[in-house]
């Protein structure tokens, strides 16, 4: 049993050896280079069989250790389950010590721009990932064009406080509204559909806005993005180096020098402010009818509707208050960034906030945080090394994929229990 | 003699052309139990599904009678029927929520209540105490059920864990919860061994007796049939070819040609 077992393993793994060949002997071995006007070919075999040997003895491996059932001590159940436990018991504490972390951020000894910079970037995922998760998580509904409301949030805030001169707090909740709007508009013709059907009409409907955004000229200036998008103030008080005469500014009011830091420690918080919002939204709605019928409706919608619930409402709503939240991330990428093109707003967005939410743990908002921190930072790190970089994200995702099938955080805690109620 | 409850007239679905009932009356009485029986593909499951407004039936009527009102159910969309008439139902093969709590199964079959107490979602964010008090009051419906079943001590663990039985149980005051004048069961007893068979007929003619809910019930499994209906509706080929009580239907040489074939 035992050698038959081995025998089989080492044929699969020189199987794959040999797809691996196959796959990158042309992609990476064959290399063409134009020299004296003539294309020449300079062959990198050693690489190649670097990666075919990495590629078989993995597998082996794998073989080995992972899909091996008879080995109970095998690495998945031993580093999984031990992962998972650790996870799945300590959600709060988890989240409590990330929250306390993330407010005294900004004045600790080793921040600095960059990391402040990359701290807003991941701050901005992650509520995106929240306001994501009720569509995707809570309600079940492949949504793969999130992005389309992050850029109706973006273009309406921009548009309104340009034109309209109307302040940060003004148009963050039209923004919302906007976005809003948009989500029922996308929820209505795909009422009825499903799964795979679903994801694709809501690709779709991304690049729908996208090529929207591109074309309208006169209303979003196309591809030159709009510029000029008012920065934010600090209740009133700008953040400015030099005020104009007679003008309050917020190192002038509070009596300190001036330091453009301060502008960005103003911008983390406002996304952390936001982004804790839409979390402890999420947390509540959650447990009030609505969202328990979204969850029902991922469950089974035929038996929702058996039971009198209606799934159109169900499901707009959904649409909806996820758009909103979209819309929210929007404006303040927007009033951050100060210029936004249709460029910011590709399908690349969407699918990382997808993945985010899936690698989380469907419906898990310590997962989206998990998730976000690991894929943004991992990119952060491999900033480096440039094109390798995508390498080191679809490498994360497989192993969170391998040893966490369902999402990093995969449990669910209910919504009511009967102890404490009846308590 | 009491008015009925579901007076069904002349009932008939086509798909395409294929007649899947045809002309079909029958009609079923407040607190009594009427199944609905027939050899496979009779039409039996077409028929809850056009009650219950998941078909648009082709022809005929379907009247619901409350106290003061006489409601035509094929004015009614799918959701609408529970939600407006009153009209509940289970599935052939189980359809509970599987990744959610028991109890939160039961609070999902009391969404509109909650749904209006908790001012559509706004109040409910501010924690109003109508809101409050009305969860707590679903709460203690689902407790009365779960209790009923047996069920109380697994309430918090997901429904898709429990056994067989419990989860058709389950599914069955699910639809108790929407507190419905008609309760349709598409073979509750499928799957069952006997001693759940009998605690099913048990939780039955409670129904029956107690909550005076009018039940129509498809079922194959005869010892339920036979214990607990007070009258039976045969069907064959859309067909409705005998009608009567338990002991009647027994006895009928139409419905036992219908089940065995003639002797030739």
């Amino acid at each position: 049993m035992e050698k038959k077992f081995l025998q089989t393993s080492i044929k699969d793994s020189l199987f794959t050896g040999l797809i691996a060949l196959a796959l990158f002997g042309p992609i990476v071995g064959l290399r063409t280079v134009a020299k004296n006007e003539v294309l020449e070919v300079h062959p990198k075999w050693f690489i190649v069989l670097i990666i075919v040997v990495v590629c078989a003895v993995g597998r082996f491996l794998t073989n080995l250790y992972v899909y091996n059932r008879d080995q109970k001590t095998g690495i998945q159940s031993s580093i999984g389950k031990s992962i998972s436990n650790f996870l799945d018991t300590k959600g709060y504490q988890i989240a409590l010590t990330a929250i306390i972390f993330s407010v005294i951020f900004p004045f600790l000894p080793f921040t600095d721009r960059y990391l402040m910079d990359i701290a807003i970037m991941m701050l901005t995922y992650i509520m995106l990932g929240w306001g994501l998760n009720i569509v995707i998580g809570l309600a079940g509904l492949l949504d793969l064009g999130y992005v389309a409301f992050y850029a109706v949030g973006a273009y309406s805030y921009a548009l309104f406080a340009i034109h309209f001169g109307w302040s940060f707090w003004i148009c963050l909740p039209i923004a919302g509204i906007f976005a809003a709007m948009f989500g029922v508009l996308l929820g209505f013709p795909v009422l009825r559909l499903r799964g795979d059907y679903l994801a694709i009409v809501t690709l779709a409907f991304g690049e729908m806005i996208r090529i929207l955004l591109l074309n309208w000229y006169q209303l979003t200036k196309g591809p030159d993005g709009l510029t000029g998008i008012p920065r934010p103030s600090f209740f009133g008080l700008p953040f400015k180096s030099f005020p104009d005469e007679g003008e309050q500014t917020f190192h002038t009011f509070f009596g300190i020098e001036y330091d453009p830091m301060q502008r960005i420690i103003f911008l983390y918080y406002l996304i952390l402010v936001l982004a804790l919002i839409t979390n402890l939204f999420t947390i509540k709605i959650r447990r009030l009818p609505i969202g328990r019928a979204w969850e029902a409706l991922r469950e089974d919608e035929i038996a929702c509707k058996s039971l009198g619930v209606n799934p159109r409402n169900t499901k707009l709503t959904a649409f909806a208050i996820g758009a909103m939240f979209g819309g929210f991330a929007g404006s303040f990428f927007a009033t951050r960034q100060a210029f936004i093109s249709p460029e910011s707003f590709t399908f690349i967005e969407s699918a990382i906030i997808v993945a985010i939410v899936v690698l989380g743990g469907m419906g898990s908002q310590t997962g989206v945080v998990l998730a976000t921190v690991f894929l943004i930072g991992l990119i952060e790190v491999f900033r480096d090394f440039e094109s390798y970089r995508m390498i080191a994200f679809g490498g994360a995702m497989v192993l969170i994929m391998i040893f966490r099938p369902r999402g990093i955080l995969a449990t669910r805690k209910p919504t009511i229990t009967l102890e404490k109620s009846s308590s | 003699m009491s008015q009925k409850l579901l007076d069904v007239e002349n009932l008939t679905m086509k798909f395409g052309g294929l007649v899947a009932i045809d002309n079909l009356s029958f009609s079923a009485d407040k607190d009594k139990i009427t199944s609905i029986i027939g050899p496979n593909g009779a039409g039996k499951t077409t028929v809850f599904n056009c009650l219950t407004g998941f078909y648009k039936a082709t022809a005929g009527s379907m009247f619901l009678n409350k106290e003061n009102e006489r409601l035509n159910l094929r004015k009614f969309s799918d959701f609408k029927v529970a939600q407006k008439a009153g009209v509940a139902r289970t599935f052939q093969n189980i359809r509970l929520f599987p990744q959610m709590s028991v109890l939160e199964n039961l609070m999902v079959a009391q969404h509109n209540k909650l749904m209006d107490a908790s001012g559509f979602t706004i109040l409910g964010l501010f924690n109003s105490p109508s809101f409050i008090k009305e969860e707590k009051e679903a709460v203690e419906i689902s407790k009365y059920w779960l209790d009923i079943i047996g069920l109380t001590h697994r309430a918090d663990d997901d429904a898709g864990d429990l056994p067989y039985g419990d989860q058709r149980k389950l599914e069955i005051v699910r639809a108790m919860c929407i507190n419905p004048h008609l309760l349709c069961l598409d073979e509750p007893a499928a799957g069952l061994n006997a001693k759940e068979s009998a605690e099913l007929n048990k939780l039955l003619l409670f129904i029956k007796n107690e909550k005076k809910t009018g039940i129509l019930l498809i079922e194959h499994d005869m010892s339920v049939v036979m214990e607990i209906s007070d009258h039976v509706v045969v069907l064959n080929y859309g067909k409705k070819i005998f009608q009567g009580s338990a002991k009647e239907t027994k006895n009928s040489p139409e419905v036992i040609e219908a089940y065995l074939g003639t002797e030739e």
